[in-house]
């Protein structure tokens, strides 16, 4: 009796939380067909007009190809060099190896505002004042932490004797890294490219103090805007994003599950 | 009946990791359709000898032929064997019915022939009706089946069994080693096992080497290993014993006389005179009662251990020497602990060795 009550409480707490955690994103997503720039309720009617106006606003453009560049190049980046520093540290008998697969994940322990600080400094001490060159550089420093984790992680899994029974069934060594070890860290590699990206799209502490009046990441130009007009523009901005993020959570599901993303993989 | 050829030939295989010698000039022949286990403590280089076998750690020296074809530096995709490993190692991303096939694709059978196989394999192994399930959601039992299966699948010139069952509980390893036994006879594979469990090596196969630090000491038929120990090493690690120290006083065709602290005793064995050796024989050996024909010793009663259709006795024959003898459930009397008792055996079931170097 006791337990079925605990359960339906559990239950209730539990979608209650997901309300209260999607509740604005639901408001942001129907304010941005309201007809009229003041979101009011009831709703009276739906408009697509301030989608159209978010192509106009001052300087989206140039904020949104520079925010996807650093966003994939960085991702790119992190993937190759941490999953090369994956392998060496589960694989190779470095001295010290996990010393320093802690001190490569360390930047996801640090806040934002430090690091963007530290990384300002730094960057004038070193004299590298290019602006794209030091956003690609500190996001690196925000992604490569996500890749390195989830990918030690996934090699401490993988059992190598997997490309032993491969090469004794017909494959080459290579063959057998290919057919086996490829697989069985794909979602680990899927998983951890995602959140790079994701983390470097919508990274606000870091990329505040690297970028100037003209180059400015999107969400930097975001909050700007909605400084200077608070208008359902944003709304629809912040919708788009949203779906954006969520067809890739969904193609990632299809190829891989989402409950490993969640970390409740078995 | 005609003796079949030998179909895996080992050579004087040596392998060094380091300083460490881990096999040392290894001789082994295997004939079609033999199941030969490898038996010996920890670190004697099984796996080692093993893995050599599958070419996943080539030898230092000597040579490997398998079916006639010399595979020493042959690459482990190109020998055709089979391993089934201590922990499976399925493929998680397959289906028990891809990880069967596996071995096939790679080796670009058509599809039609592949489907036949895989299904012939695992209604082998009785997991017909998996074929679909995903790895994870198999018991222990049945990830061992489907990676015999998947090892079985490809044909292999021989069979590789590192510690296959050490993961399996008691009773379903029991059971499992009599199953696989029957299974690989059916199939007519060629299989090695690696175990250090003697009840698996004495149930399982046709013939055991018993290795001891790198080399093999004895390859015999189990009774026969049971029976004529070529070793002490051999002696103890298969079976219990009686082994008492002496020396050698006197002999004659291939029979030597040992004063024992016990008393003096005869046993096979030619050792010249003052000779360390250790006299030993096998429990179910000992009969109560003395008999001047053969091997006697007395002393009192230490433990009985009652274990269903045999009871063992434990007797101390003072100098620090013991007797253990074994007494079938059809004897009416057994001694009770601190009885007086005395024991005899035949001389032609004792055996002198030489007394290790104590260590
Ligand atoms: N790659 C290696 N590098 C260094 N030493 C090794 C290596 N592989 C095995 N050895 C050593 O070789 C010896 C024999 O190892 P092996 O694995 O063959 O033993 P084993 O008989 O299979 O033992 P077990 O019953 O414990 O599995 C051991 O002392 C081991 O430490
Ligand atoms: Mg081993």
């Amino acid at each position: 009796m006791m337990t079925r009550h605990a359960i339906i409480f559990c239950w209730v707490l539990a979608i209650g939380l997901a309300l209260f955690l999607l509740l604005p994103l639901v408001v942001i997503a129907a304010a941005s067909f309201s007809p009229t720039p003041v979101f009011d309720l009831p709703l009276s009617g739906a408009s697509l007009r301030w989608y159209g106006r978010i192509g106009r606003l001052d300087g989206f453009w140039p904020s949104l190809s520079l925010s996807l560049q650093i966003a994939v190049l960085s991702t790119a980046l992190s993937l190759v060099a941490g999953t090369l520093a994956a392998i060496a540290i589960a694989r190779g008998r470095l001295p010290g190896a996990t010393a320093l697969g802690t001190l490569l994940v360390s930047p996801l322990m640090m806040p934002g505002l430090v690091l963007g600080i530290a990384l300002l400094q730094y960057f004038r001490m070193i004299g590298l004042t290019a602006t794209w060159s030091a956003l690609l550089v500190a996001h690196l420093v925000v992604t490569l932490p996500y890749v390195a984790r989830t990918m030690i992680a996934g090699l401490s899994r993988f059992d190598f004797t997997l490309i032993e029974a491969a090469r004794t069934l017909g494959c080459t060594y290579a063959g057998s890294v290919i057919r086996v070890m490829v697989p069985a860290l794909a979602p680990s590699f899927l998983i951890s490219g995602l959140f790079s990206l994701l983390a470097s799209f919508d990274n606000y502490p870091v990329s505040i103090f690297l970028t100037d009046v003209r180059s400015k990441t999107l969400p930097i130009r975001m909050l700007q805007y909605i400084e200077e007009a608070p208008d359902p523009t944003l709304a629809a901005l912040s919708t788009l994003i949203l779906a954006g993020t969520l067809v890739l959570l969904l193609i990632s599901d299809r190829l891989v599950g989402l409950h490993r993303m969640a970390g409740t993989a078995d | 009946m005609s003796e079949p050829a030998p179909h895996l030939v080992i050579s004087a295989v040596s392998k060094r990791f380091g300083a460490a010698t881990v096999l040392d000039r290894v001789d082994l022949t295997i004939r079609r359709g033999e199941l030969v286990t490898l038996l010996g403590p920890s670190g004697c280089g099984k796996t080692t000898l093993l893995r050599a076998i599958a070419g996943l750690s080539p030898p230092d020296t000597g040579t490997i032929a398998l079916a006639g074809r010399d595979v020493t530096h042959v690459p482990p995709h190109r020998r055709n064997v089979g391993v089934v490993f201590q922990s499976y190692a399925l493929f998680p991303h397959l289906t028990v019915a891809g990880n069967v096939a596996f071995g096939l694709k790679v080796r670009g059978a058509p599809k039609a022939e592949i489907d036949r196989a895989v299904q012939r394999a695992l209604a082998l192994v009785k997991l017909g009706h998996l074929g679909g399930r995903r790895i994870s959601a198999l018991s222990g039992g049945q990830q061992q089946r489907v990676a015999l299966a998947r090892a079985i699948a490809v044909e292999p010139d021989v069979l590789l069994f590192d510690e296959a069952l050490s993961a399996l509980d008691r009773k379903l390893r029991e059971e499992m080693q009599i199953e696989l036994r029957r299974l690989l006879q059916d199939v007519k594979a060629t299989a090695i096992f690696v175990t250090h469990d003697q009840d698996e090596a004495l149930t399982m196969s046709d013939r055991v080497a018993v290795m001891n630090k790198g080399r093999i000491e004895q390859l015999a038929a189990p009774r026969e290993l049971y029976a004529r120990p070529a070793s002490l090493f051999a002696l103890n690690f298969v079976g219990l014993s009686t082994r008492i120290a002496g020396q050698v006083v006197g002999g004659q065709d291939g029979m030597v006389d040992v004063v024992t602290p016990v008393g003096r005793l005869s046993a096979r064995g030619a050792f010249q005179l003052g000779a360390s050796v250790i006299v030993a024989t096998r429990p179910e050996q000992l009969r109560l009662g003395a008999d001047h024909e053969a091997n006697s010793a007395s002393g009192r009663v230490r433990s009985v251990v009652f274990q269903g259709s045999r009871t063992l006795v434990d007797v101390d024959a003072g100098a620090g020497a013991s007797l253990l003898a074994e007494l079938s459930g059809r004897e009416a009397e057994v001694p009770r602990v601190h009885d007086e008792v005395r024991f005899a055996w035949p001389a032609a079931e004792t055996f002198a060795f030489a007394a290790e170097a104590s260590p």
